[in-house]
């Protein structure tokens, strides 16, 4: 807790996000900074490309912890989450020892912890002070029994190996766990995790993350990247697709731009390079004929 | 005591009542909830109310679906909690002021009935229950709003019949988790090791792990247009008691689309229907299955769950909307599920060919055709479904 303690107040915790690149609404801020305080995971959730996993990554350089990441996919089990014993080994000492060593002590000896194979969530358990930040990414792709487990994981932060006995964590991890909403979660996760719905974010801080992450970007272009992207996702283009593109993919366009020598927006670069903001061949046949529209100086009277 | 300080006075008791309305609200708001919103209170402090707000959202909703709720009765409330009270008194449903008799099911009525009425009536043939909406026109067919009647002694026992005798040949997959088992392409590493260690490190033989079978989601699509009604309503009722094992999602259309996934979930079969009554506004107003489909994409594509969900469309193809949204949909719907299964009524009739604009969309993007006109030859359906879904 040495590192989080130096956060007194939301400013603080906002300027050193800043510091890292993370520009954040307040109300974000707000939530990461109750869930240091209160030793809470916190869980985000939000369309695809709305910087979920960039605050952890940004957090994590603030706090000075290593940032431990479990990627989840579906079928996921303990043993790619948790630990594994290295059977190669184990098999390897059991034939050395075979002809000197009762069987009795080859068993105690092949389950030590230098034959466990930690996966993250052992990781962050093990992480020496100040402890790990625990990214839990996509947590809705994982399927409910392993929800269930890792609700009794964050509750304790501790495990019980068989073998072993139980590990407690050395230093509570700072967890923050994200979903795509391509399920519904656990009521009981919820409740075990401070929430916070991530949107897309309005003009001036997109305005800020383009700068800061494409420095080579002119002024005036980073501006029209994000009025351009800024109107994709509201109202009334928005309905013409099927995903409207993230702020990753903002960023991404805009380095694209820059890598073309790109000064200005006009709507052939656009096609060009709009497979860059929608990966889908529907949405990017939508596009074509609002482009005109989209690349107007003065927003659309409503 | 200083003023705006959290650990005392009417802080607490404020955010203490605050949680209690959201609770009424219908946010889910426990008590060790509220205690965590006063710890965070203190910890944010009162200076600023924004962050006041942030600190109490974070820790209280914990759904995107509330958001709105909260931050409408959190203006509210911190300004003036008597006006939300009453406010919220308004939204209470009020109760009558003598309850109501208890209607009686109509399954109850009908076997009540049964009992009374003199040995010499013939009681009908129950196997035979039909339902051809086209053949047999009825008085309620004028109806506008949703009219699925409770389900008569004789078909509840034929819903009943089916759905514990046809087994529903909903496909199982080999999925990606994993159980110890006699034979599996993998080695159960943990376990041989665990043996071959009790036996001096002699690997005497390798146990294997087995792929765990998986149900594939459903998606249920009831048209609910005119002439589908009956059918609708008893295949909802099957589906109602035949997937119950199975993760599924049902939804209603006619002119736009009906959620019937909280309906489904009461586990009587007329609760279900009468649930369903309430809720479907645009019954017997004609279909535009395409808009219905673009509903159902827009606001519930987490549904179809990583191309595994089989789509099973019941509709007679009669479609009033505009037949290019319908294809681009389809497609759309199609290449996001494992299969689509068009059910159709229709296929009774000998000769029936998908002519009609909608009818020949869904034929060309649909996996298979089946016929459902008659409940009772369910099994040909089962084998049908079986054989399409086999892959």
């Amino acid at each position: 807790m040495t590192a989080t303690d130096s956060f007194n107040s939301i400013n603080d915790l906002a300027q050193a996000l800043e510091g890292v690149g993370y520009f954040a609404e307040r109300r974000l801020i707000t939530a990461v900074f109750l869930s240091l305080r209160l030793e809470r995971p916190l869980l985000l959730e939000g369309e695809p490309g709305v910087g979920k996993t960039e605050l952890a990554k940004a957090l994590a350089k603030v706090l000075g912890r290593p940032l431990i990441r479990l990627q989840c996919y579906d079928g996921m089990e303990q043993r790619e989450a948790l630990y594994e014993w290295n059977h190669a080994a184990q098999l390897l000492h059991m034939r050395a020892a075979q002809h000197n060593a009762s069987a009795h002590d080859v068993e105690r000896e092949v389950y030590q912890e230098r034959y466990l194979v930690r996966r993250p969530l052992l990781q962050a358990l093990q992480t020496p002070a100040p402890g790990a930040l625990l990214l839990i990414d996509e947590v809705d792709r994982a399927d409910e029994p392993f929800e269930a487990f890792l609700l009794e994981y964050l509750g304790e932060y501790q495990v019980s190996i068989p073998e072993l006995g139980t590990l407690k964590a050395q230093a509570t991890p700072v967890t923050i766990l994200t979903s795509n909403r391509t399920r519904e979660l656990n009521d009981a996760v919820k409740r075990r995790c401070l929430y916070q719905w991530m949107d897309y974010p309005d003009r001036e801080r997109e305005l800020a993350v383009v700068r800061s992450q494409v420095p080579g970007a002119s002024a005036h272009l980073t501006e029209q990247v994000a009025q351009f992207v800024g109107r994709l996702r509201s109202q009334p283009f928005v309905n013409a697709f099927q995903r409207a593109p993230g702020i990753a993919e903002s960023v991404e366009w805009a380095k694209a731009l820059v890598a073309l020598d790109t000064l200005t927006l006009d709507s052939e670069v656009v096609q060009d390079t709009v497979g860059i903001l929608f990966k889908q061949r529907e949405d990017v046949a939508a596009l074509g004929p609002l482009i005109d529209e989209l690349l107007l100086p003065q927003a659309p009277q409503i | 005591m200083l003023l705006g300080d959290a650990r005392s006075g009417k802080l607490s008791d404020n955010i203490t009542g605050f949680g209690r309305m959201l609770r009424r609200a219908g946010l889910q708001v426990d008590a060790s909830r509220i205690s965590l919103a006063i710890e965070s209170a203190q910890c944010v402090g009162l200076s600023r109310k924004d962050d006041f707000a942030a600190a109490l959202q974070s820790v209280l909703v914990s759904r995107q679906q509330d958001l709105e709720v909260f931050q409408q009765l959190f203006a509210a409330y911190f300004k003036d909690p008597e006006l939300t009270k009453q406010l919220l008194m308004q939204m209470l449903p009020k109760a009558p002021a003598k309850a109501p008799a208890v209607p009686r099911k109509a399954r109850v009525q009908e076997a009540l009935a049964a009992v009374s009425k003199s040995k010499e009536n013939k009681t009908p043939k129950e196997d035979e229950v039909k339902f051809d909406a086209a053949m047999s026109a009825s008085q309620r067919q004028s109806l506008q709003h949703a009219d699925f009647q409770s389900l008569s002694a004789s078909e509840f026992k034929l819903v009943e019949h089916l759905a514990r005798n046809t087994a529903l040949p909903l496909p199982r997959i080999q999925g990606r988790r994993t159980r110890s088992g006699a034979r599996g392409q993998r080695i159960d590493w943990p376990r041989t090791l665990r043996m071959a260690s009790r036996h001096g490190g002699e690997v005497l033989n390798l146990l294997r792990l087995q792929r765990r079978p998986q149900a594939l989601p459903l998606l249920i699509l009831v048209d609910i247009s005119g002439s589908m009604e009956r059918y609708a309503r008893l295949l909802l009722a099957f589906l109602h008691q035949a997937t119950r094992q199975t993760p599924r999602r049902v939804y209603a259309f006619g002119t736009g689309l009906t959620d019937l996934n909280a309906a489904f979930k009461l586990r009587d079969s007329d609760l279900m229907l009468q649930a369903a009554n309430q809720q479907i506004a645009d019954f017997a107003g004609g279909t535009r299955l395409g808009y219905s489909l673009a509903q159902l994409r827009q606001s519930h594509s987490r549904d179809l769950i990583g191309r595994r969900t089989v789509v099973l469309l019941i509709s007679d193809g009669l479609d009033t909307g505009d037949a290019q949204e319908l294809e681009s949909e389809l497609i759309w719907l199609k290449r996001h599920s494992r299969s689509l299964l068009w059910l159709n009524p229709l296929l009774r009739f000998e000769g029936y060919a998908p002519l009609a604009t909608g009818a020949s969309v869904l034929h060309r993007h649909a996996k298979g055709m089946l016929a459902i006109h008659n409940l009772s030859r369910l099994e040909d359906l089962a084998q049908a479904m079986a054989k399409l879904l086999k892959t």
